[in-house]
């Protein structure tokens, strides 16, 4: 009986008491403001400008995304002033992409911010980072007109697609995992405000920090392939191989690609072997109403092979020549390696490294036509 | 008092094999890669050697149970040793595996204020952890045997999550073996990472409670290799996807690993994967807790159920207390060193039961 009384009382006394303990603030769903893109733009050594986008929902507001720019040389000092600006609480839960503009990328630190949102629990990994040409502040301010919001519009857009399959679509873990090991240099998207629109014009290569140069997309599936990816973008191939000027696409490209290396360290030699199938969906030149037989086809894929052999090779020579290696070929010599893997030694192999390429085509069909 | 004693046998092969397995896994395997780092990629192997060396060191506490099959190691320690001297290694063993709970939920429990609840105190969550692990415990070691078996079936699913980082991830980083050459590092990653498979020696206090006593060792065989098993996957998807830097400085990389994929319902994993491993480390302190009421009982000679209670209140201030994170740090990681104490005192006993052997033919 004195059981049960002792329970009551105890039981009453929570009751009561639940009045006393302090009330954790806790901010309601409306009042919070969920970043989606987060700029940075340089400004010199110590200071940068950060400009972050943020949905509105209200139904009242004019614009559709809230946009709030401060100078600041830490990020979260940053987020500080901003919230100070803001009429919300800031959280990272929500984001969705991160801006550097090419001087930041040229200048500054980004590994050092991105460390500081891979350190941050609330910041997913997926995060896609991509480099703006001019002023990340300014692309997320510009009203597109036929765009419902920037924030959904820059991640569908850094999204890959096959169609963009060039397109590195580096994010968080992506980037730490390239600049932290030392057999890869990152790469980068870059994107470029072109009137109403967000183009992506090509591919930043870092070379350690610093952002060093920029390629092509063409030259980025090139990597991809090298990469091992198994899904390609059209190829898209201009040629003149004792046919005048041919211009080809290789659609819904299948890559199969062997690389080995001669493990050695002082006459460092790779063989790529790249295997790829495809359709044919298009082709302009000489030999238009010659192609229905297999044997054209057979001379079409020789051909083929012969000009992206060349491409290949010249990408990866220039590659080697400004010492950087975004595709990771050095850590076909890292695996034979004993002792500790440093970036000084995979400068010294790329720039040493001689490398011989197959390529082997396969033009599986050239669609439903005959 | 015959009676007494079937009554006590309460846990068939399935209970054993899975009370060794799920005590194993707890915080440790979520760093483990982060604590085999100094070896870099070619940490891989470890938790197979890490495996070898739990099934030599079983042996000698399966041989030592065997010859005093009602006791546990408590009361072995006081026919051994004496009662005082006994007793006294009994408190110091005591006093080890409060300290190891309550490191134990302050390590998750740092991740869960850092990850998931970070504007949060602690508090609330560790007073719910805390009732909920009583009342396991007080079922008696027949209801944990039986809540390991639960957790193991409720988390194994978990190691799904890791495909996507299996699939991103690159074989060529296992390449070359066993690249490293200064002995410290091996050490370093001995000390630091074994410490995520400690668990069976506790074997030693139920095993009294073992209905086929004579078939314990391979069962708990089983157990070890199943925990090591998970976390041979764990390391070995670890080094294909992260960067050496990243093995070091990453702290809960399992939790990172599950961040690699998404779902298109659900996009942050890791979250989900935090809160299930409330079970494993339910599983793993419930454990250490009945052993340390075990000791109690012991060291006061008198059994009640009032000696859980105070147990979990201790731990909870342990939990709580109001010192420096570093000092905490030292006091848990002292802790660690007494456990490997453990696993190698049979050895001890072993020499003194052979010598009082021998003591007693001469005589």
């Amino acid at each position: 009986m004195s059981k049960k009384l002792l329970c009551l009382m105890l039981f009453l006394q929570l009751l009561f008491l639940v009045a006393c303990s302090e009330r954790e603030k806790k901010v309601p769903l409306e009042d919070v403001g969920m970043v989606g893109i987060i700029a940075f733009d340089y400004i010199d050594k110590d200071s940068m400008k950060l400009t972050v986008a943020i949905p509105q929902y209200s139904p009242e507001a004019q614009r559709s995304t809230q946009t709030f720019t401060v100078v600041t040389d830490l990020v979260s000092n940053g987020i500080v002033e901003i919230e100070k600006l803001s009429d919300k609480k800031i959280v990272f839960n929500q984001l969705r992409v991160v801006l550097f503009n090419e001087e930041f990328a040229r200048q500054g630190n980004v590994r050092k911010v991105i460390q500081h949102l891979y350190r941050n629990a609330e910041v997913g990994n997926k995060v896609l980072i991509a480099i703006v040409k001019e002023k990340g502040e300014e692309m997320l301010k510009y009203n597109y007109p036929d765009k419902p919001n920037i924030n959904f519009y820059l991640n569908d857009l850094l999204q890959p697609s096959i169609n963009t399959a060039f397109n590195p679509n580096t994010n968080i873990h992506d980037f730490m995992y390239t600049i932290t090991n030392p057999v890869y240099d990152p790469i980068i998207p870059f994107v470029d405000k072109n009137s109403d629109k967000i183009e992506i014009k090509g591919i930043a290569v870092f070379k350690g920090n610093q952002m060093f140069e920029l390629i092509n997309p063409k030259e980025a599936l090139i990597i991809q392939a090298i990469q091992g990816r198994k899904n390609l973008a059209p190829l898209d191939i201009t040629m003149e191989q004792g046919h005048g000027k041919e211009k080809l696409l290789i659609d819904l490209v299948e890559n199969d690609v062997h690389i080995k290396s001669n493990k050695s360290m002082t006459l460092p030699k790779l063989t790529i072997s790249i295997e790829i199938k495809g359709t044919l969906s298009e082709y302009k030149g000489e030999r238009e109403n010659d192609l229905f037989t297999t044997e054209s086809l057979a001379e079409l894929e020789k051909d083929v092979n012969k000009e992206l052999e060349q491409d290949i090779k010249k990408f990866l020579d220039k590659l080697n020549e400004w010492q950087v290696d975004p595709s990771g070929i050095s850590e076909y010599f890292r695996m034979y390696y004993y002792g500790k893997w440093t970036t000084e030694k995979k400068r010294e192999i790329v720039s040493k490294v001689a490398i011989d390429v197959h390529v082997k085509t396969s033009i599986i069909s050239t669609g439903t036509l005959k | 008092m015959s009676t007494d004693k079937s009554k006590r046998k309460l846990l068939n092969p399935y209970h054993v094999v899975f009370l060794a397995q799920s005590v194993m896994i707890g915080t440790g395997i979520l760093s483990l890669p982060q604590q085999l780092s100094s070896l870099g990629y070619s940490q891989a192997f470890m938790p197979l050697l890490f495996g070898v060396i739990a099934s030599v060191t079983l042996y000698p506490m399966i041989w030592i149970n065997s010859k005093y099959p009602n006791e546990n190691l408590f009361r072995i320690n006081e026919i051994l040793l004496g009662k005082w001297l006994g007793k006294f290694i009994n408190l110091f063993f005591v006093i080890q595996f409060i300290i190891f709970i309550a490191g134990i939920i302050s390590n998750y429990m740092h991740l869960i204020q850092s990850t998931a609840l970070q504007e949060q105190t602690i508090t609330g969550p560790v007073l719910c952890f805390l009732l909920l692990l009583v009342y396991i415990v007080s079922g008696g070691i027949k209801s944990i045997a039986r809540f390991c078996i639960l957790t193991f079936f409720l988390t194994i699913g978990m190691v799904y999550f890791t495909h996507w980082a299996f699939e991103k991830g690159d074989f060529s980083h296992f390449l070359p073996l066993y690249n490293f050459f200064s002995v410290h590092d091996f050490y370093e990653a001995i000390k630091r990472g074994y410490l995520s498979i400690l668990g069976y020696e506790l074997i030693m206090f139920y095993f009294p409670y073992i209905v086929d006593q004579k078939k314990a060792y391979r069962h708990t065989l089983i157990g070890i290799w199943i925990s090591i098993l998970i976390c041979f996957i764990t390391t070995a998807i670890s080094v294909m996807y992260y960067s050496e830097w990243q093995l070091e400085n990453v702290e809960f990389s399992v939790l990172n690993l599950f961040k690699a994929g998404e779902f298109s319902f659900i996009e942050r994993i890791d979250i989900f994967g935090i809160t299930l491993w409330v079970f494993l480390i339910l599983s793993t302190v419930a454990a250490y807790l009945w052993c340390a009421k075990k000791g109690v009982d012991s060291l006061l000679s008198k059994k009640s159920n009032a000696y859980l209670y105070i147990l979990a209140i201790i731990i909870f201030f342990v939990v709580k207390m109001p010192f420096s994170r570093d000092f905490q740090e030292k006091l848990f990681y002292g802790a660690n060193y007494v456990a490997y104490m453990l696993i190698l005192w049979p050895i001890l006993l072993i020499m003194v039961y052979a010598l009082r052997k021998k003591k007693q033919v001469q005589l």
